[in-house]
C-alpha cells in the first residue's frame, strides 16, 4: 500500500504547495467585501484551472485554486456499502467539528468525501509549509484510519498483506504511546 | 408571488465582466486541420517510438498541442498519443527524457499529466502518471505546476 | 554586508515604506492602522499610529522630499498624511471616486501626483487642488478589465505602468495639465493625452500581473506574473520572458539598468540580469540558505522540562504522525523570511545603482539585503523544499 501511496501524496504535496500562493484580494463584485473567490466565483479571471491528482479511479484529490483561497477535496476509496457507511460516518464526525480543524469545510464538494478551504488569512497567520504538512498528514492518517476501520473484515483472509500488518502495528503502537504519555504529562 | 427573479444572476449582465474566452487568444487553426495534424502526429510518434526515440516522440506530440473548447476530437487523439508514449517508457529512462525537453514542452506535458489523472481509467494506470509527475516536478519545479493552473489554454 | 533582519510583529506586513533618510519606516501590520517605527540602533520602536481607515491597508508610500505618506486601503479610500509641528500626522482624505478596494499606491517622481490602483477596474491619478485644499482624482479606465494589482511611475512623471488580474501589463499616460509640463517624447510615445495606452503586454501563460516596474532610465518595463515568470519589455521590439522553476514572485524592483530583484511566494529574493541583446536569466538569490546565521536562530524544541529528546520524538509521532526525529523540530524554513514576501523596495543607492533593497513579508519580518551578495541557487527548489 505505502508504495503507491508515497508518489500520490508527493503529487498532492507539490500541487498544494503550488496552489498555496495566495494574497489578500478584495471582491471586485461586491464593494467592501473580501471573500474566498473560489467559493464566491464571481470573477472568472481570478479562478485558476482546477487540478485532479488520482491514484486510481476511486481515489483522488481535487484542488481548485483561486487568487485568495483554495479548495481541496478528497475522495476515498469505497468498494462496497459497508465501506461507504464507514467512510460517511467517519468524515461526518470530523466535519461536524470543522472549527477545531480551522481549514476544514463543513460540507464536502459534490462527488468528494471531505473538503478543505484554505484562505489567504490562513496562509498569513500560519506558516505555509506547515499547512501543507498538516493536509498531507491528514490525508495519510485519514486513509490509515479508514483502512483500520475496514480491516477487521479481512482478518480471516489467509493471505493478508504484510503491509496491512504493519499498519495495525503502527496504530497499536500509537495508542500505547499516547496512553503512556498522557499518564506522564498529567 | 413568483420569486424566480431573485435567482437571476445579475452580475452576468455586468458589461465589464471578463469572460472565460477573453482570457486567452484562441487557436487560429480550423477544426479539421487540427484533427488532421493530430492524426499525422500520431503516425510520426509511432515511427519515433519504433526507433525508441522517446524524447523525440514527446517533442512531436507536445509541439502546437491543440487547446481551447473547440478541438475535442483532436484533444482525444493527442491525449491517447501522449499516453502511448508515457506507458511505453521505462521508469529509469524518464529523467533523461524530461531533461531533453524544452521548458515549453515540459509545461505542456504537465498539463497532459493532470488531464490524464482527471480522466483516469482505461489503458493508463495512475501509478505511471504519478511517476512521471514526480519526476517532472523534480526537473521543472513547482513553477511548472503553477503554469498548469494559470494557463487557460487547457489541452 | 550580511542581511539585516528585523521582526516587527507576529502578523503579516502588507506594505512598508521608508522615509528619505531611512530612520523611520511606515508599515501596515495587516490591519486598518499604519504603524510608524523609528530606528534606535539595531531596533525599530513603534512611535506613531496612523488610524483613519476602517479596513485593511493594502499599500503605503512615503514621498522622500516632501515627507508625506499616502496610504490605500480596502475600504476604498486613500489618505495623505502630513507631519504637523508637534510630531503627529494629519490626514487628508482623497476623493478617489472608486467603488472597490484600493490595492496599490505610488507617489510620482516629482511627488505632485500619486496613482491608486483599485478593484474598480480603474486607476485613480490624484493631484492636489489648492483652491479646495483637497486631493482630486482622474480615473484611468479603458481598457482595464479587472482589478489593478500594482502601478509604477516612469521617471518623467507622466507615464504610468499598471499590472492587473486580467493577466496584462499596460503603460498609460497619466498626463494632467494642471500639474505637468508637456513631456518630451519618450520611447513609449510622443503625444500623450490622459489615458493614452502606450503599450499592452500579456503574461505568457495567463497569470495575474502582480508587479510592474520601469527601469531606472524608464526605457524598459519589467513585470512579474503569477505563471512563475518575469517578463522584460523593450518597447522597440524585444520581449524577454524568464520562466522560473520556483513559485511565483509577486514583487520586483530594478537595481540597475541590467538587474532586477524579485521576490514572492518562494520566501527569498531572486536576482535576474540581462539586456535587450543577450536576453534575461536568473542569476541567483540574495538569501544564502547555507549560511551559518540560520542555525543560531533556530528555536529549541520548546519550554518545559520533558520536551526534549525522546519525548519530542514521541510527541511528534503521536500528534503529527512523523516518524523521523530529523525534521520533528524543523519548523523553520531555511530562508530569512518564513512566509511570502509581499514587497521589495530600493533601500540605498550609490552612483545610480541600488546597492541595498528592503523586503517585508507575511511573516512580520523586515529584511535589508545587500544587492551584490548574490549566491547561487542551491539544489532544493527555493524555500519550500519537496519531501
Amino acid at each position: 500500500m505505502s508504495n503507491s501511496l508515497r508518489p500520490y501524496l508527493a503529487a498532492v504535496r507539490s500541487t498544494l504547495t503550488a496552489a498555496l500562493t495566495l494574497e489578500s484580494f478584495s471582491s471586485q463584485v461586491v464593494e467592501r467585501h473580501n471573500k474566498p473567490e473560489v467559493e464566491a466565483s464571481g470573477s472568472k479571471e481570478v479562478l485558476l484551472n482546477p487540478l485532479i491528482i488520482s491514484r486510481n479511479e476511486n481515489e483522488r484529490v481535487l484542488i481548485e485554486p483561486s487568487i485568495n483561497s483554495i479548495r481541496l477535496s478528497i475522495k476515498i476509496k469505497q468498494a462496497d456499502e459497508i465501506e461507504r457507511i464507514l467512510c460517511h460516518k467517519f468524515t461526518r464526525f470530523m466535519m461536524q467539528r470543522a472549527e477545531s480543524f480551522i481549514v476544514l469545510r463543513r460540507r464536502p464538494v459534490q462527488g468528494y468525501d471531505i473538503s478543505f478551504l484554505i484562505t489567504n488569512t490562513h496562509s498569513e497567520t500560519m506558516l505555509k509549509h506547515k499547512i501543507v504538512d498538516f493536509i498531507i498528514e491528514y490525508i495519510r492518517s485519514l486513509l490509515l484510519c479508514i483502512s483500520c476501520l475496514i480491516q477487521p473484515r479481512f482478518m480471516k483472509e489467509v493471505d493478508r498483506e504484510i503491509s496491512d500488518m504493519k499498519l495495525s502495528l503502527n496504530a497499536r503502537a500509537r495508542i500505547v504511546a499516547e496512553s503512556y504519555l498522557t499518564a506522564i504529562s498529567t | 408571488m413568483d420569486g424566480a427573479f431573485r435567482k437571476i444572476d445579475i452580475d452576468a449582465y455586468d458589461e465589464d465582466v471578463l469572460h472565460e474566452e477573453e482570457l486567452y487568444d484562441a487557436d487560429p487553426r480550423g477544426q479539421a486541420q487540427v484533427l488532421d495534424e493530430a492524426k499525422q502526429r500520431q503516425v510520426a510518434v509511432r515511427s519515433a517510438l519504433s526507433k525508441s526515440d522517446i524524447a523525440g516522440a514527446l517533442s512531436i506530440v507536445l509541439e502546437n498541442a491543440p487547446y481551447g473548447p473547440t478541438f475535442d476530437d483532436a484533444k482525444v487523439v493527442t491525449l491517447q498519443t501522449v499516453f502511448t508514449i508515457l506507458s511505453s517508457t521505462k521508469s529509469t529512462e524518464i529523467p533523461n527524457v524530461l531533461k531533453a525537453l524544452t521548458q515549453e514542452e515540459q509545461d505542456t506535458l504537465m498539463k497532459y499529466l493532470y488531464k490524464g489523472m482527471a480522466a483516469l481509467g482505461g489503458d493508463v494506470s495512475g501509478s505511471v502518471l504519478l511517476d512521471w509527475h514526480e519526476k517532472l516536478t523534480e526537473v521543472a519545479g513547482l513553477g511548472c505546476i503553477v503554469r498548469t493552473m494559470t494557463d487557460r489554454r487547457t489541452v | 554586508m550580511a542581511p539585516e533582519l528585523f521582526s516587527l510583529g507576529q502578523t503579516a506586513i502588507s506594505a512598508h515604506a521608508f522615509n528619505a533618510n531611512r530612520t523611520q519606516v511606515a508599515v501596515s501590520l495587516n490591519s486598518n492602522e499604519a504603524q510608524i517605527f523609528s530606528r534606535r540602533g539595531y531596533e525599530w520602536i513603534p512611535t506613531e499610529t496612523l488610524s483613519e481607515h476602517d479596513k485593511v491597508i493594502t499599500s503605503i508610500d512615503w514621498a522622500p522630499s516632501s515627507n508625506r505618506i499616502v496610504t490605500a486601503s480596502q475600504d476604498r479610500n486613500a489618505y495623505v498624511w502630513q507631519p504637523s509641528p508637534d510630531g503627529s500626522w494629519k490626514p487628508t482624505l482623497v476623493l478617489l471616486r472608486i467603488n472597490r478596494a484600493a490595492t496599490h499606491v505610488r507617489w510620482s517622481p516629482n511627488e505632485d501626483k500619486f496613482a491608486v490602483a483599485s478593484g474598480a477596474r480603474a486607476i485613480a491619478v490624484c493631484h492636489f487642488d489648492p483652491e479646495n485644499n483637497w486631493w482630486v482624482s482622474k480615473l484611468l479606465k479603458k481598457p482595464i478589465r479587472s482589478t489593478v494589482l500594482s502601478v509604477d511611475w516612469h521617471p518623467n512623471n507622466v507615464l504610468l505602468a499598471a499590472g492587473s488580474a486580467d493577466s496584462k501589463a499596460r503603460v498609460f499616460s497619466a498626463y494632467i495639465k494642471e500639474v505637468d509640463a508637456r513631456p518630451p517624447p519618450t520611447i513609449w510615445g510622443s503625444k500623450l493625452p490622459f489615458n493614452t495606452t502606450c503599450g499592452e503586454y500579456p503574461s505568457p501563460a495567463g497569470g495575474w500581473v502582480h508587479s510592474v516596474a520601469f527601469s531606472p532610465s524608464g526605457d524598459v518595463l519589467a513585470f512579474a506574473s503569477h505563471d512563475s515568470s518575469i517578463t522584460v519589455v523593450y518597447p522597440a521590439g524585444a520581449i524577454h520572458n524568464v520562466k522560473m522553476t520556483s513559485l511565483p514572485v509577486v514583487t520586483l524592483t530594478w537595481t540597475a539598468e541590467d538587474c532586477i530583484v524579485a521576490a514572492g511566494h518562494d520566501c527569498q529574493p531572486f536576482v535576474f540580469s540581462g539586456s535587450a541583446e543577450t536576453g534575461w536569466q536568473g542569476v541567483g538569490t540574495l538569501d544564502d540558505t547555507s549560511a551559518v546565521h540560520r542555525s543560531a536562530t533556530r528555536p529549541g524544541v520548546g519550554p518545559g522540562r520533558l520536551k526534549s529528546g525522546a519525548f519530542a520524538t514521541f510527541q511528534a509521532a503521536d500528534s503529527r504522525g512523523q516518524s523521523s526525529t530529523a525534521d520533528a523540530s524543523d519548523t523553520k524554513l531555511l530562508t530569512m523570511h518564513q512566509n511570502t514576501i509581499t514587497s521589495v523596495r530600493p533601500y540605498e543607492s550609490a552612483g545610480g545603482f541600488v546597492t541595498r533593497v528592503s523586503t517585508s513579508g507575511a511573516d512580520g519580518n523586515l529584511v535589508i539585503w545587500d544587492v551584490n551578495e548574490v549566491s547561487a541557487l542551491t539544489g532544493k527548489i527555493g524555500g519550500l523544499s519537496m519531501r
